[in-house]
């Protein structure tokens, strides 16, 4: 910039005003990509949305403006959403899509409500705007600014049967649209089902902190998306992209698929951004991560959240689920279970291990009872039996209790055993058992208390 | 100064909380869980475990007791809320648990690497404002890491009983309520060390319930006396007379 090189200079120009200028290919396909992310996020303004490639977006806001507060505060939000998903953007406001577009490219910033102020808003702009309208060919224009016309307002001047014989018939067309004197039908964009963004990070990291904050960008787009259909997730996919140079050399996977499961349908991105924290701060990176990419489908409507016009405090902060799943995500989901007794009449046997259900917390949930032992059981079981010295006669209180049989779980299944209760030196009492079998060894098994 | 002792003492029942008098039990603004063992209750500011602040039990070794003596608190977790056990040492036994009529959908077992991920865990548990009472067992902390749990007790308002060996009775800790636990015949002994209250003049025997509703077995047909006030407790002026100790049968019935 600062040596001369602008918007619109050839290749060859603008190497020759910096020799040592960067060029980067135009990758329109990542453009528009990029586009149908903002629109599927910008689903959260208003649900008429229409894609005007390459570079633009129309909302239609009409609607919106009394749940956002008015025109100012909506384009507030609109921009600081933008800035939250990395982008920046500039607005205009105005009563058909074509001014919009023109204002927003010409006068960013200007809000216009009423068609009455259309005329004098479109009138100074320039006329090169028209130049990125397929419909105007260039001698249109080259026709037009050798007539002397500048601006809008010099072509509305112009006599309408003299310019559509001079085959500028399109350009009236465009400003008839604009002045809102023909109708602009747009085709709505439609959000995908099934969400997909991806974001190549500035250069490869393998620090969580950068992860962390890429991951934000993604989720402000999600959080939009989410908010345009009223429905909530109850899992998503972070997919970590390795650098392509490392996974090839070191022989890694190219990428790494973290599946976060959120514990309760839920649209709440501090939950989705807490338990991906606990994911990635878990997971082990073979390689610097160089695109973040985020996946989600099968979203489930969602009510909002029920709010207690009299008990604001007992309606939030109380969520079964999200301890769940946070504990889950860092500890791993095998070191956080619920027990339940199992039918079966050996003591290591009597006892699973289940997967906690936040849903069955609820006061409705039935409770499955096994039958249960009428004669006492310890409450800490040792997970093996540990040998220990014959206890001497007095100290033998309760038993024999003869528990036997398990052939069809194999030899280690097998038992003989006549258990007792015994009491330690201390007094507490404890579990113990005399093998029926060859050596007759005793063994503790348990503790009362 | 005899102004301000008029005025403590005409103080209306609203302000109890806010003045403590060395010689009675402090008012909890809060009540307390109960422990379902109405002799313990009655020692405690609040009636019951502290809700909001850190307990402590010191136990000689795993099995003393201490599951026998959360029995009630874990069989009451109300629902919609969960109990969790983060590290226990042992594995807790189901068809005793359910026996006891411990909600065992309710009972969230944590297992740790470390004391710092149990300690984690015990944070996330406070903070989720889901849970009825919290069990952590943690072999050894460092007295800033108890103050954190003890914040986060104290923001969160529910129940974090820490277990820890006897041997850290004579470490500082920011507890309100510190107990060490001994078995004897019947049931446990219970040495209140710290509470917001005077000094226990003895040690509390609390009979622990039996599978079954029959006397615990090896139980003493006469439980020994208290033993005389332990050494720290004498210093107090105000000895506070042992209640006397209710029939098995009662106390059964309650823990029930």
């Amino acid at each position: 910039m600062a040596r001369g090189v602008a918007a619109g200079h050839s290749r060859a120009g603008a190497l020759a005003l910096a020799p040592d200028l960067c060029l980067i290919e135009r990758d329109l396909r990542q453009e528009l990509a990029t586009l149908t992310d903002i629109a599927s996020w910008a689903g959260c303004f208003t649900p008429s949305i229409s894609l005007d490639p390459p570079d633009t977006l129309l909302l239609e806001i009409e609607a919106s403006l009394r749940l956002f507060g008015g025109l100012a505060p909506l384009c507030d939000a609109i921009r600081a959403g933008l800035d939250e998903l990395g982008f920046t953007a500039q607005l205009a406001v105005a009563p058909t899509p074509l001014a919009a577009r023109w204002l927003a490219r010409g006068a960013a910033g200007s809000l216009l409500q009423t068609p009455a102020g259309l005329p004098d808003a479109l009138a100074p702009l320039p006329l090169g705007l028209l130049a990125h309208e397929n419909t105007v060919g260039a001698d249109s224009l080259e026709l037009l600014a050798g007539i002397g016309a500048r601006c809008m307002a010099d072509v509305r001047r112009l006599p309408r049967s003299g310019l559509a014989r001079r085959q500028a018939g399109a350009v009236i067309t465009l400003l008839d649209r604009a002045y809102g004197v023909l109708p602009d039908p747009r085709p709505w964009f439609v959000p995908p089902e099934h969400y997909s963004s991806r974001l190549p990070l500035p250069a490869p990291s393998d620090q969580t902190d950068i992860l962390l904050f890429g991951l934000r960008r993604l989720l402000a787009g999600l959080s939009g998306w989410l908010d345009a259909r009223q429905a909530g997730l109850e899992r998503f996919t972070l997919v970590l992209e390795f650098e392509r140079l490392g996974s090839i050399h070191r022989g890694h996977e190219a990428e790494s698929r973290i599946e976060i499961v959120l514990g309760a349908l839920s649209q709440d991105m501090a939950r989705f951004q807490l338990l991906t924290r606990e994911h990635l701060s878990r997971k082990a990176l073979p390689a610097p991560v160089e695109a973040l990419r985020l996946e989600a489908d099968a979203p489930r409507p969602m009510a909002p959240p029920r709010t207690d016009f009299f008990d604001v405090q007992a309606s939030e902060d109380n969520d079964p689920g999200l301890l769940l799943a946070t504990l889950r995500a860092r500890l791993g989901n095998a070191a956080v279970h619920c027990l339940a007794p199992h039918p079966d009449h050996r003591p290591e046997h009597a006892w699973r291990q289940t997967d906690p259900q936040a849903s069955a917390l609820q006061p409705g949930a039935a409770l499955r009872t096994a039958a249960l032992p009428s004669a006492p059981r310890p409450l800490w079981l040792l997970p093996e039996p540990r040998p220990i010295a014959c206890p001497a006669p007095q100290n033998i209180l309760a038993g024999p209790e003869r528990i036997e049989s398990g052939w069809w779980d194999g030899n280690d299944g097998e038992i003989c055993r006549d258990y007792f209760v015994a009491r330690r030196q201390d007094h507490s009492l404890v579990w113990v058992f005399r093998d029926s079998k060859a050596p007759h060894g005793w063994f503790l098994h348990g503790y009362f208390s | 100064m005899a102004a301000l002792a008029t005025l403590a003492s005409h103080a209306p029942s609203s302000l109890d909380h806010l003045i403590w008098r060395g010689d009675r039990l402090a008012t909890a603004t809060a009540p307390g869980l109960p422990t379902g063992h109405a002799l313990l209750d009655a020692a405690l500011p609040g009636g019951g475990w502290p809700v909001g602040a850190l307990t402590e039990l010191l136990v000689p070794h795993a099995g003393v007791g201490e599951l026998g003596l959360l029995l009630p608190v874990l069989a009451r977790t109300p629902a919609g809320r969960w109990a969790v056990c983060i590290a226990p040492p042992g594995q807790p036994y189901a068809p005793a648990l359910a026996a006891a009529g411990v909600p065992l959908e309710r009972l969230l077992m944590v297992q740790a690497e470390s004391p710092a991920h149990a300690r984690w865990a015990a944070r996330q548990a406070l903070n989720s404002h889901s849970c009825g009472v919290i069990l952590l067992w943690l072999a050894d902390a460092d007295m800033g890491a108890l103050r954190r749990l003890q914040l986060a007790a104290e923001e969160s308002a529910t129940t974090l009983i820490l277990i820890r060996p006897a041997s850290a009775a004579s470490q500082p800790s920011p507890a309100v309520l510190r107990v060490a636990l001994a078995s004897c015949s019947g049931g446990l002994e219970l040495r209140i060390l710290k509470r917001r209250g005077p000094q226990l003049a003895g040690p509390l025997g609390i009979d622990l319930p039996w599978p079954g509703g029959a006397p615990r077995p090896g139980r003493a047909t006469h439980p020994p006396r208290p033993t005389a006030a332990s050494p720290q407790s004498s210093i107090h002026a105000l000895v506070r007379p042992l209640p006397a100790r209710p029939g098995p049968a009662s106390l059964h019935a309650g823990a029930q």
